[in-house]
């Protein structure tokens, strides 16, 4: 349609002109494309075919590959450590996705409110975590959570607790790095939230009140239901992101205590540094089915309920 | 905006909620703003005193340690370059298909555009592997072309581009052709201009995320010389772990504290001086998965 519009506004006595932009214009999407073509076929498509077909090998990186059909597969498995590292990625999911969702509702409804003071304030100060590099964060947590030396230990002596810890019994390992998680990201969850929550018309609230309904209840019963959508959003996100988890147990622990802290990420980071390539390539596609069905789950909950 | 915006007639809760939030801001703050301050104490006394701070014991000890031990020049120089070009790259190419796929039918269209939306929700972590095995067939282990071009023109940068580009109303690319400006021009004079504010965030959120990245540089550029800031700082904590008994110890946390702030800094300037372009990025990226 604008093709029309613009051949006709080139003039009808310089229709030669009018037909060279032409073809300018027909040529012109595919030349601005190619760039990302390119890159997107050589670092993103072929890779990840390659990927699928390594799986099926028992390459160790160097020499030749051998077929050995579903047996990396078959392999993981049935491989305790490789479920291990589910499951300690799913008793992380458990250790910081509630605690996220909780806070983050309450600290988005109280700065969603356009008559507190210092929110400008609050809104810089929750964020700074999101931005500050992992690795550089993650390495203060090594310094803080020190069992002799750490800050954290030093605050609960002040009160009189006993040092804890943090990063050398398998018991508490977890929990600390559930904590820097929690500690980066919950600023940037509060974010989304609050985006969700200014598509909420402020009048349902205004008549609840005027049916006596307290504030607690209010966020129960109106902001909760309304805000699922934008929540479950954010389950996915997080669900992704602790799945993949890496960076966090790679610096802090390196994946002890006694394993207890070898996510699904770092176990598959393991693969390589043994050059068991094709079972790391199996490894990445189990993983990847298992992030999609998670996120499909959440989809379809989130369906299931409107 | 409005939703809880009416008149408050208690003011106990209000009270109640600052508590809570400067609470939690304390906490969010304390562990950035007990570094930074910590860097400056003699390293012996960050073991010994984690909690306090004496004023006439300051010291640059630490950093000058950690200058002398840490390839910390050599970490930031190459993560300068890397986002210098990779960050160029982004900048320029993202926006121009994003351009093609907003304003143009063109043939495979739907195809190349649905690999992209793919590609969003695949974990990062499942190319890592072909993509060093390719890097190490192409000889590129250790080079700056490793650190740049995967991932160099974003499926998530065109997806967010496309939608920002897309608001730009037909009339005013068809009035430039009128004017006689060529296809190029239409996206260098006309959009560029008009989706400045998409584009701010776009950078800011390029920015952060070359500045932070982590797992791709580590696995395909441990080399030192090769190591970006992030990695250099990586094998600082690995000393510490790797390393723990000894009078050792508070000079290896004094230099590993002194290296974090000396990273932290350029991302908390850059933050504070552009937050509400950060705060648009974020939001936007958030729908990356």
């Amino acid at each position: 349609m604008t093709a029309v519009t613009a051949a006709r506004s080139a003039g009808t006595n310089r229709k030669r002109r009018a037909g060279a932009s032409g073809v300018r214009r027909r040529l012109a999407p595919y030349v601005f494309v190619l760039p990302f073509v390119a890159i997107f076929l050589a670092f993103s498509v072929y890779p990840l075919f390659y990927t699928a077909r390594l799986s099926f090998t028992n390459w160790r990186g160097t020499g030749a590959a051998e077929w050995v059909g579903w047996e990396n597969y078959t392999y993981l498995l049935t491989s305790p450590a490789f479920w291990s590292s589910l499951g300690n990625s799913a008793t992380l999911w458990l250790l910081i996705i509630p605690a996220q969702l909780v806070l983050g509702v309450l600290v988005a409804v109280l700065l969603n409110s356009a008559t507190l003071k210092l929110r400008g304030l609050y809104r810089v100060g929750f964020i700074v975590p999101f931005v500050t590099p992992l690795v550089a964060v993650a390495q203060i947590w090594v310094v803080l959570f020190d069992r002799d030396y750490g800050a954290v230990n030093a605050l609960l002596g002040l009160v009189g607790l006993p040092d804890v810890g943090w990063l050398t019994t398998s018991a508490w390992a977890k929990p600390t790095l559930a904590l820097l998680f929690l500690w980066k990201t919950t600023g940037f969850i509060v974010i989304i939230l609050l985006s969700g929550l200014q598509s909420i018309n402020g009048s349902i609230y205004e008549a609840a009140a005027i049916d006596g309904a307290s504030k607690p209840r209010q966020l129960w019963s109106i902001t909760v239901p309304l805000l699922r959508r934008t929540i479950m959003f954010a389950v996915v996100l997080q669900t992704l992101a602790v799945f993949q988890m890496f960076a966090e147990p790679f610096v802090v622990t390196q994946g002890g205590p006694y394993n207890s802290t070898t996510t699904a990420g770092y176990y598959l980071y393991n693969h390589i540094t043994r050059a068991d390539l094709g079972t790391g390539a199996a490894n990445s596609f189990l993983l990847v089915i298992l992030v999609m069905v998670l996120s499909l789950m959440f989809v379809r909950m989130l369906r299931a309920k409107d | 905006m409005t939703a809880t915006a009416k008149p408050e007639r208690r003011t106990r809760p209000r009270i109640g909620s600052h508590v809570f939030l400067m609470l939690l801001l304390v906490a969010f703050l304390a562990p950035v703003a007990w570094a930074l301050v910590s860097a400056f104490k003699p390293a012996g006394d960050i073991v010994s005193s984690p909690l306090t701070f004496d004023p006439s014991e300051f010291t640059l000890d630490n950093y000058r340690a950690m200058f002398q031990d840490v390839p910390i020049g050599q970490g930031f120089f190459n993560t300068a370059v890397v986002l210098v070009f990779k960050g160029a790259i982004t900048m320029f190419f993202a926006p121009l298909a994003a351009y093609a796929f907003a304003k143009y039918r063109f043939a495979g269209q739907n195809l190349v555009f649905g690999a992209v939306l793919i590609t969003l929700m695949l974990p990062t972590i499942v190319l890592i592997i072909p993509l060093l095995l390719e890097m190490k067939a192409l000889g590129w282990v250790n080079t700056y072309q490793a650190l740049i071009l995967p991932g160099a023109v974003d499926a998530f940068a065109i997806f967010w581009m496309r939608q920002v580009i897309s608001a730009v109303p037909d009339e005013l690319l068809d009035a430039a052709r009128v004017d006689g400006c060529g296809e190029f021009g239409i996206f260098w004079r006309v959009i560029v201009p008009v989706i400045r504010p998409g584009l701010a965030g776009l950078g800011v959120l390029t920015i952060m995320n070359i500045y932070n990245d982590f797992v791709w540089p580590v696995v395909v550029a441990s080399d030192e010389r090769m190591a970006t800031l992030q990695v250099v700082l990586s094998t600082l904590a690995q000393n510490i772990t790797g390393n723990r008994i000894g009078a050792d110890y508070a000079t290896v946390t004094g230099e590993l504290l002194a290296a974090s702030s000396v990273a932290l800094i350029p991302l908390l300037v850059l933050f504070i001086s552009l937050q509400r372009h950060f705060i648009n990025g974020i939001l936007a990226g958030s729908v990356k998965g």
